[in-house]
């Protein structure tokens, strides 16, 4: 297994207009030897490309990458010793599922016993064998995402690349791949490089996250932190289900003020705040850590919010409820004992410990807890 | 009870009119047109192909035609032409079909456009134009155009189409270069529909471009393929329009084909009984080809 690099990686695309369109800007990271990191963002921000740039399927603008110990820039995909599944599984139809499994490796011209002997290992660990000799058409959606792995597996490459590989399941079957997947990371110790716009599947499965939003690599860090300390509003905004609620406030003489509420604020978070005195922010909440008035257990009920409740979503391990504050839609994940119907004025806690500030001019976040 | 049925029963035909009766006026022009001029004429040189057949009046001969007609060497002479212009023209012409396609598909897509068009161009032309066309490429004397061109490295005319050795592949020579259009677009749309990650995914798995073509293009272009073969042997086997313009059938049934065999008893021998079992002959030589085609060559493949 091998880390994979980038160094100022760059690409450019010419659109229709034949416009030059930055796809991918500039981009540095290492990924270690035997990480699991997950690529996550919108349609469009540059995930994709920079798998396939991994890949060798798209030649990058400028920069270069590693791969292992080398410089892989002007390598042909089966030069960089990797494999990957794709999207749509690509699974050659007219083969059967051994032809699909073997063909890299007979391609490669290796031994027919090793071979066999390859074969057999990947379909015993994904149980595929019992339909060796079947067609792809005769196999489930989640059968087929199994043969895509299984042809990645048996090349025993430096790394994997996975293009989105679940988005064609159905829920119930994603989340199952998704444990297949993470105990498939711990039995091969391979290093993976995945993509996905699902920031579930990302938070799930990668050791690291690289968040990327128009070309950009906004924060590369563990779940956990880029769920805890987000570096900007974007980053904020998508990770986390139900996304961060933004509330517009302005600092005034060491109070937070919002539509329907002001608020001391601790003294750390004061002193923070203290460039942005008589200025508007952005705070950042997460549904989470909103209660509703009457069931706010461990809270301090000191910052308190009026606002008319719009909707009710009861989920049965929590409700959802939305209200408007400033003109922007909140959302509160509460317990679902928390009282509440439509057009209900209640009042809500704010936990600000967990509360962040933003500047609305760069979007960056300028507090944290 | 009567009473009340037989309007319930009205009332019912009016409204199955009502909801369906234009569907049906639309079928029936359709319908009627394949019963007047398909089935009728299919099943009355069924019946013709029994008779000594006489516009006043027909005999009943039974199999006679069918015994006549295998007992006639011009008969055996005529199928195996049609099988050799076949067995020479169809293959030859799909891998031509195939190769253009190829080359046409690494176009841009305004080339593709353009060559898309005149490739099918020739298609539009009729048989008739192209076959006079050919005759004054032909022309056996020394003004000739292919004539002209031998002439250019030293070489005698040749009587393209006037002797027996020249004659059939001289028809051949002029299948191969005729319209590939309908092929080529057929094979471009089949090539546009395969999946580019299944290249992609061959490029990872050290596929070479020789591997990449046997192993995914060409199985892949198996139905249409299949298509073209079985509508090109159909053809084939139907080959009339070149022969009829430019050889008549000869030099001594050199280039009589089935088809034209049939129309020469039919319309200079009157003899439409016979033609009528020849006719039917050459249809069931084309269903047994087919379903061999289809037994051997089908591909399931789905993508």
């Amino acid at each position: 297994m091998a880390l994979v690099e980038f160094r100022q990686v760059r690409k450019e695309f010419i659109d229709r207009n034949k416009q030059p369109f930055t796809a991918v800007a500039g981009s540095d990271f290492v990924i270690q030897d035997k990480e699991f990191v997950v690529f996550v963002g919108p349609s469009g921000c540059g995930k994709t490309t920079s798998l396939r740039m991994i890949a060798g399927l798209e030649r990058q603008t400028s920069g270069d990458i590693i791969i292992g110990d080398r410089i892989v820039n002007d390598l042909h995909p089966k030069d960089r010793d990797i494999a990957m599944v794709f999207q749509d599984y690509a699974l050659y139809p007219h083969m059967t599922i051994r032809e699909n499994l073997s063909f890299g490796l007979r391609n490669l011209k290796k031994p027919k016993e090793y071979i066999e002997q390859k074969v057999r290992e990947a379909s015993a660990i994904l149980g595929l064998e019992k339909m060796l000799e079947r067609k792809p058409r005769e196999l489930s959606g989640g059968q087929r995402q199994r043969v895509a792995l299984g042809r990645a597996i048996v090349r025993d490459p430096q790394v994997f690349l996975f293009d989105e590989p679940l988005s064609n399941l159905d829920a119930k079957l994603r989340i199952q791949m998704r444990v297949e997947l993470s105990e498939l990371h711990k039995r091969l110790g391979a290093t993976i490089v995945y993509v996905t716009h699902d920031q579930v599947e990302a938070m799930t499965l990668g050791e690291r996250i690289v968040v990327m939003n128009q070309g950009v690599i906004q924060q590369i860090a563990s779940p956990t932190e880029l769920y805890a300390n987000p570096k900007n509003m974007f980053v904020a905004g998508f990770i986390g289900s139900p996304p961060m609620n933004f509330i517009n406030a302005r600092v005034e003489q060491g109070r937070i003020v919002v539509d329907g509420g002001s608020f001391g604020l601790p003294e750390n978070i004061a002193e923070r705040l203290s460039a942005y005195s008589g200025k508007e922010v952005v705070l950042g909440i997460r549904p989470e850590d909103i209660y509703g008035e009457d069931f706010a257990p461990g809270v301090s009920t000191e910052h308190r919010l009026q606002a008319h409740i719009q909707v009710v979503e009861h989920l049965g391990s929590e409700n959802l409820i939305y209200f408007h504050v400033g003109g922007r839609m909140v959302t509160a994940k509460v317990h679902p004992e928390t009282k509440g119907y439509t057009g209900l004025a209640k009042e809500f806690i704010l936990d600000l410990r967990k509360c962040h500030f933003f500047d609305p001019a760069t979007q960056e976040r300028i507090t944290g807890k | 009870m009567q009473r009340t049925i037989a309007p319930k029963r009205r009332r019912a035909a009016g409204r199955f009119w009502r909801e369906y009766g234009w569907a049906y006026l639309f079928i029936l022009a359709p319908v009627l047109l394949f019963l007047v001029f398909t089935l009728y004429p299919v099943i009355s040189a069924l019946i013709m192909s029994f008779q000594q057949y006489n516009i006043m009046q027909s005999t009943w001969v039974g199999l006679d035609n069918y015994e006549r007609l295998f007992k006639d060497d011009t008969f055996w002479k005529s199928v195996w032409n049609t099988v050799v212009f076949t067995v020479c023209t169809v293959p030859v012409n799909i891998i031509l079909t195939f190769v253009l396609a190829h080359f046409i598909y690494q176009m841009k897509t305004k080339w593709q456009t353009f060559f898309k068009a005149t490739m099918y161009l020739p298609a539009v032309a009729s048989g008739v134009t192209i076959s006079i066309v050919w005759l004054a490429i032909f022309d056996p004397t020394d003004v000739g155009l292919l004539n002209r061109f031998l002439g250019l490295f030293g070489l005698d005319p040749v009587i393209w189409l006037g002797q027996s050795k020249t004659a059939l592949f001289s028809l051949i020579l002029m299948n191969w270069l005729g319209s590939h259009g309908a092929g080529i677009i057929l094979y471009l749309a089949s090539m546009g529909g395969i999946p580019k990650s299944l290249y992609e995914a061959a490029d990872i798995d050290h596929a070479s471009g020789w591997t990449r073509f046997r192993a995914i293009t060409w199985p892949l272009l198996k139905p249409t393929t299949l298509y073209l073969l079985v509508t090109g042997v159909i053809t084939s086997f139907q080959v009339f329009i070149s022969v009829y313009m430019m050889t008549q059938g000869g030099p001594n049934f050199a280039t009589t084909t089935i088809a034209y065999l049939i129309y020469q008893t039919a319309f200079k021998f009157y003899e439409f009984g016979l033609a009528s079992a020849q006719s039917f002959v050459l249809a069931f030589l084309i269903i047994l080809v087919s379903v061999i085609q289809f037994k051997y060559f089908s591909s399931d493949v789905e993508y």
